[in-house]
C-alpha cells in the first residue's frame, strides 16, 4: 500500500514535468510559427562544423575561465583574510566594482581599454581576463565558506589528537573544503558559460556567433535563434543536473 | 586521580572564573553540576588543556596541562558529537591511531572495531556521522575518545543535543564503561546519571566552586543556591 502510493506519486510527478516542458515548446512552437512559415533547422545544416566547433570553444573558454577564477578567487581569499589593511581595502573595493559593473561592461573596458593601455591588442584574451576577473569575487566568497564551515570545535579536536599542520590540511580541512565546494563552483560553471556569449561581441567564434554568423548568410534568423538558446540549454541543464546529484553525494 | 587547581582566572569579555583553588586526590568520577553560564565548560576546556587559563596552573595526576605531554593522556567529548564528518564512525578513529599515534593499520583497525563494539556500534562501523543517529554519533565520539588510551576523560554535557532515550542510550553506555580503569570528569544536567556515576560533585556558580563533596552533598546543600538549583533541576 505504502510503495503504492509512493510510485503514484512517482507518477504524478513525471506526468506534470512532462506536461510542464510541453507547455513551454507549445509556447516556442508558437512564438515561432508567428515569424515563419516552413520552420526548419536544415539552413544551419552547411555550418554544422563551425557550430560544433563553436560549442567546443565555448566549453574551451569557459574551462580556463573557471580555472583562471578559481585560482584569481583564492588569491582574493588569502588576501581578503590578510592582517595587511591595504589588502583587505583593496579586496572590498575590488569586490564593490565588480559586482556593480554588467560584464558586458567588464568585457568591453578590459578589451578595448585596458588591453591596449598594456599594448595588448589580443582581444579575446583580455575578454577571457574579463571574465576571470568578473568571476573572481564569487569564486572568493565560495572558498570562504567553504573554509568558514570548518568549525572551531573540529580544530580544537584536531589540536587534542596531535594532528600537524600538513595533516590537518591534508586529511581533515581540504577534503571537506572539497566538498562543500563543488556545487557551488558548478553553478559558477554555469554563469561563465552563460556569460561567455558575450564574447562575440569580440568576434571570438564560441556557440553565440557561429551561429550569429551562419545566420547572416542563409537568413534562417527564427530557427537560428532557437537553436542558439536550444545548444546553450543542451550544455548548461546536464551541468546544472549533474550539480544537483553531487551536492546530494558529497552533502557532509 | 589527583587534581590541583591552584589561583585560576579567566577572562573572555568578562571574568568567567574567579580565583579558583581547589585540590582533590583519590576520586575517579566527577561531575561539575550548575546553571547555564555559571562557568563548567570554561572550567572543563582549562583542565584539559584545550584553553589555557588567563592566570594560574593546574595539574592533574602531578603533570601540569600546558605540557605538551599532557593532551596525550587526555579524551575529550564535546557537546555535539565533534566527529569529522567527512569520515566513516570507524575511520574517524582509526585515521587519529595512524597518523597521530604511528599504529599500523591492522592494529587501528583492530582497536576502533574494539571500542565501537564496546560501545554498542559494530553494525554502524561504516556509515558517515550523519547518517547515524545523534545519539549514536554521541557514543562513536566517545570511543574515538577512549580510542587513544587516555587516562582521563572529559565530557562536556554529551547528551545536551539529545532527547530523552537516547540520552538514556548515551549515559547508559558510560556507566558501562566504569570498569576501564580511567577517570571522567564531566558537566551534565542529568542528575541521575550525576548519583549513579560519580563519585565527587563540583557546584560552579558565578565562575567559583560554590559547594562540592560527595553526591549526597545533593539531598541535603549546605548553600541556599544548590539548594535553589536543586528545586529547580528536578
Ligand atoms: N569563547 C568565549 N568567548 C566569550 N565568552 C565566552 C566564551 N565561552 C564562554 N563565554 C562566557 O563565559 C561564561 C561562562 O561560559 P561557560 O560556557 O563556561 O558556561 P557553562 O556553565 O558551561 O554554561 P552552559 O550550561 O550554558 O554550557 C558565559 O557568560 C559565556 O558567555
Ligand atoms: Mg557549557
Amino acid at each position: 500500500m505504502v510503495s503504492n502510493s509512493l510510485s503514484l506519486n512517482k507518477l504524478k510527478t513525471i506526468i506534470s514535468y512532462i506536461a510542464a516542458i510541453m507547455t513551454v515548446i507549445a509556447f516556442m512552437v508558437f512564438v515561432a510559427l508567428r515569424q515563419t512559415d516552413d520552420f526548419s533547422f536544415e539552413p544551419f545544416f552547411p555550418y554544422r562544423n563551425v557550430i560544433l566547433n563553436g560549442i567546443k570553444n565555448t566549453i574551451f573558454v569557459s574551462i580556463i575561465s573557471l580555472l583562471g577564477s578559481m585560482v584569481l578567487g583564492f588569491i582574493l581569499y588569502l588576501l581578503q583574510k590578510s592582517k595587511i589593511k591595504y589588502f583587505n581595502a583593496l579586496i572590498d573595493v575590488f569586490t564593490e566594482i565588480i559586482y556593480g559593473t554588467p560584464l558586458l561592461v567588464l568585457i568591453i573596458v578590459t578589451a578595448f581599454l585596458i588591453g591596449p593601455a598594456f599594448n595588448s591588442y589580443n582581444r579575446n584574451l583580455f575578454g577571457v581576463l574579463a571574465l576571470i576577473i568578473y568571476m573572481s569575487p564569487y569564486m572568493k566568497n565560495v572558498y570562504k565558506a567553504a573554509f568558514s564551515s570548518i568549525s572551531h570545535d573540529q580544530y580544537l579536536a584536531m589540536d587534542l589528537f596531535g594532528f600537524t599542520s600538513f595533516q590537518r590540511y591534508f586529511y581533515i580541512i581540504i577534503p571537506q573544503v572539497i566538498r562543500i565546494l563543488m556545487p557551488p563552483l558548478m553553478n559558477n560553471f554555469s554563469l561563465i558559460i552563460k556569460g561567455s556569449a558575450l564574447l562575440n561581441l569580440l568576434s571570438y567564434p564560441e556557440l553565440f556567433f557561429t551561429i550569429d554568423v551562419a545566420q547572416s548568410r542563409n537568413f534562417a534568423y527564427v530557427e537560428g535563434y532557437i537553436l542558439m538558446w536550444g545548444l546553450y540549454l543542451l550544455i548548461t541543464i546536464p551541468l546544472s543536473q549533474f550539480t544537483k546529484y553531487i551536492e546530494r553525494k558529497l552533502s557532509l | 586521580m589527583k587534581l590541583e587547581i591552584t589561583g585560576i582566572n579567566h577572562t573572555y569579555d568578562v571574568d568567567v572564573l574567579k580565583d579558583l583553588n581547589f585540590s582533590l586526590d583519590n576520586h575517579n568520577s566527577i561531575a561539575i553540576i550548575g546553571v547555564s553560564g555559571s562557568g563548567k565548560s570554561t572550567l572543563l576546556r582549562l583542565m584539559s588543556g584545550l584553553e589555557k587559563p588567563t592566570s594560574g596552573t593546574i595539574k592533574i595526576n602531578d603533570l601540569s596541562v600546558d605540557n605538551p605531554e599532557y593532551k596525550k593522556h587526555v579524551g575529550f567529548v564535546f557537546q555535539q558529537h565533534n566527529l569529522f564528518p567527512h569520515l566513516s564512525l570507524k575511520r574517524n578513529i582509526t585515521l587519529i591511531l595512524e597518523k597521530t599515534r604511528n599504529k599500523p593499520k591492522e592494529e587501528a583497525e583492530e582497536t576502533a572495531m574494539k571500542y565501537l563494539k564496546l560501545l554498542h556500534l559494530e553494525d554502524q562501523v561504516n556509515k558517515l556521522p550523519k547518517n547515524v543517529s545523534g545519539g549514536q554519533a554521541q557514543r562513536a565520539s566517545i570511543a574515538r575518545a577512549l580510542s587513544v588510551d587516555p587516562e582521563i576523560i572529559f565530557l562536556d554535557e554529551p547528551t545536551a543535543s539529545l532527547d530523552p532515550i537516547l540520552t538514556h542510550e548515551v549515559l547508559t553506555a558510560v556507566e558501562e564503561l566504569k570498569g576501564l580503569g580511567k577517570s571522567f570528569i564531566f558537566v551534565t544536567h542529568v542528575l541521575s546519571f550525576v548519583k549513579d556515576f560519580a563519585d565527587y560533585v563540583i557546584y560552579m556558580h558565578e565562575g567559583k566552586i560554590h559547594e562540592c563533596g560527595i553526591p549526597d552533598i545533593l539531598e541535603n546543600p549546605k548553600t541556599n543556591e544548590l539548594n535553589e538549583f536543586m528545586k529547580k533541576v528536578r
